[in-house]
């Protein structure tokens, strides 16, 4: 009977439109919180064993430098220079090995081998996140772990297996491949087991660990002493453009796509961020709707509402008929915004699939509905009641 | 509730009149529960303002009022439920009826926030009333007299130790004046309450009622 009563003025077209308004605002913002968390991945390429806050660069050579005898090595001072910019934190060198490396692949009992000339870098431990078994040297049991371009897996399986019929390997099935290096160089020419523990998108190379490298150099190296080639770098943030500015200035090139990854990467948090803006701009202009809504709602009902209140109802009682229908209004709102996400969800995941995203947990994106709710019902409610107390002197 | 002392007390609007002859302003009176009282006024003497203020509604007066002792400004909006539920049962002049809603309906929406009467005593109001015929009808379709004895059914459903009734009577006759009198006093009696009853002309007709004029 009290709902009787107080149902009426209640205006169908406002509500509606609320209705309409907040779905939106609140579909918009846990769609871009979940699509942001499903793309994340794609620019994230961590590799296991390297850092995603470190450069590797090397000194761009023209060919107008090359017959200027400009070098391509990096000079003490260069590196000096480096370690002294605010977003370096630590350098790196890479140590290039001084003798002959010729390496054999052998298929097991097939026969069939692959052999090609070779060389190694090396890096100091630090900068490598392998555990320290697998990246370590002991003379007496020689064996070499290295790390090699995942472009050497690739030409591999789509180069050379596919046109000498030989089986493809997967990156977890590199580490059994029969693998050996013959090193000569300081009057030696010895043979010595390798196994590959890694592959790298950045390191355009063939890592072997430091300790090997100074051991390898000292006993087939002809005692030249080298500069690097390229340098490793730990920086604060990959993106940051400051870096950019301080490579482009020197002529030093950044391997691989990080920074690229990086910027993409600062462009999607960006236009996410824009588009939460957006959704969290509608879902405020409808709760303002729906407040400017009950209250007219509840202008209108005021004689009623306070007659009410003389029969002896409290405030609370007779607010509780509006409470309920916020509560219903919002709630349906969040469960259809939650379903349209994942609607949504369905459609571009597929897209995604392309891009070897499996897709993020949804949970975050529903509990941002559900705060995002919370918070605008509470205001409703809190409204409502404030509404109706201000009802109790005539 | 055992008293109703009014101390001094003024609706804000007659602020500055000097020695106005009234026995409830700008005096100190005391309804006490049990006895009846009928106050007489002209109109725009501030009768409904009395109400309005003994029903916590309206605060708009100076001096003091008291609900056994007790300064009926410090009542939290809790407890004035209660008092309506519970202490005064309340019969405003322009009644306050929700016109969408039948006789029956306006009824219960007191009653069953006071669980006090059956559906069977409320008809046999109705019955004693003469309107029977009106249970379900819309009060919109009422007329103002068929209107004034609904709400006086309204009013007598709770618990009271007051009844307080603003001109319960100006759209009735004498024959109806005499039932509702009747009807109030018995109901006044079996609870032991008192009845303040206004009137600027058509007096409710109580027995042995205390008369003050504001």
């Amino acid at each position: 009977m009290l709902w009787r009563l107080l149902r009426t003025h209640i205006s169908a077209s406002q509500l509606i439109g609320f209705s309409l308004a907040n779905l939106v605002g609140l579909t918009i913002v846990i769609l871009a919180v979940q699509f942001y968390r499903d793309v994340q991945p794609v620019f994230d390429d961590e590799e296991s064993f390297i850092r995603k806050d470190y450069l590797v660069i090397t000194r761009n050579v023209t060919s107008a430098g090359a017959m200027m005898g400009g070098t391509s090595e990096f000079s003490d001072q260069d590196i000096a220079d480096i370690e002294a910019q605010p977003w370096c934190r630590a350098v790196g060198r890479f140590t290039s090995s001084e003798f002959s490396i010729n390496a054999t692949v052998g298929l097991g009992n097939s026969g069939r081998a692959m052999r090609s000339q070779f060389f190694f870098e090396s890096i100091p431990t630090d900068f490598i996140d392998v555990a320290d078994a697998e990246w370590s040297f002991d003379p007496s049991h020689p064996e070499v772990p290295v790390i090699v371009s995942r472009d050497y897996l690739s030409l591999y399986n789509f180069g050379f297996a596919a046109t000498q019929g030989l089986p493809r390997i997967s990156e977890g099935q590199v580490g059994m491949i029969p693998l050996s290096f013959t090193f000569t160089g300081n009057g030696r020419n010895e043979v010595m087991p390798g196994r590959i523990v890694g592959f790298s998108n950045r390191l355009n190379t063939v890592i072997v660990p430091d300790e090997f490298m100074h051991w390898a150099n000292d006993r087939y190296g002809e005692g030249n002493i080298t500069r690097p080639l390229r340098l490793i770098i730990e920086v604060n943030s990959p993106g940051d453009v400051a870096i950019e500015d301080y490579m482009a200035q020197h002529h030093y090139d950044v391997a691989g796509d990080k920074m690229n990854s990086s910027k993409a990467n600062y462009f999607l948090t960006v236009i996410v961020s824009i588009v939460i803006a957006v959704g969290v701009v509608i879902s405020l202009l409808s709760f303002f709707v729906l407040m400017l809504s009950i209250y007219l709602l509840l202008q209108k009902n005021t004689r009623k509402l306070q007659d009410l209140l003389l029969l002896g109802y409290s405030p609370a009682q007779v607010a509780r008929p509006y409470m309920l229908l916020v509560l219903a209004i919002n709630a349906a709102v969040l469960v259809l915004a939650i379903v349209l996400m994942l609607l949504a969800r369905l459609w571009y995941m597929p897209m995604l699939h392309a891009f070897g995203v499996s897709g993020a947990s949804v949970v975050l994106a529903i509990a941002v509905g559900l705060v995002i709710m919370t918070l605008i019902t509470a205001g409703n409610l809190l409204a409502i009641r404030r509404k109706v107390a201000s009802l109790w002197l005539q | 509730m055992e008293k109703i002392e009014l101390n001094n007390t003024l609706p804000k609007v007659f602020a500055g009149r000097d020695a106005l002859p009234s026995d409830v302003w700008q005096c100190d009176l005391t309804m006490e529960r049990g006895q009846h009282y009928l106050i007489v006024a002209e109109s725009g003497t501030g009768k409904s303002s009395l109400c309005a203020y003994l029903y916590g509604y309206r605060v708009d007066y100076s001096g003091t009022m008291r609900f056994d002792g007790r300064d009926i400004r410090s009542l939290s909006v809790v407890e004035w439920c209660q008092v309506r539920q519970r202490n005064i049962a309340y019969l405003p002049q322009e009644l306050r009826l929700f016109p969408e809603l039948t006789a029956m309906e306006n009824v219960q929406l007191k009653n069953r926030l006071t669980s006090h009467k059956s559906e069977r005593e409320i008809l046999d109001w109705f019955d004693a009333l003469g309107i029977p015929d009106k249970v379900n009808s819309p009060v919109a379709k009422l007329s103002i007299g068929q209107q004034q004895r609904v709400a006086i059914i309204r009013t007598l459903c709770q618990p009271a130790d007051f009844i307080l009734l603003d001109e319960p009577v100006s759209h009735l006759d004498e024959t109806n004046n005499r039932i509702v009198a009747n009807l109030v006093m018995a109901e006044a009696t079996r609870m032991g309450a008192s009845i303040i009853a206004t009137s600027v002309g058509n007096h409710l007709q109580l027995n042995q009622s205390i008369v003050k004029s504001l």
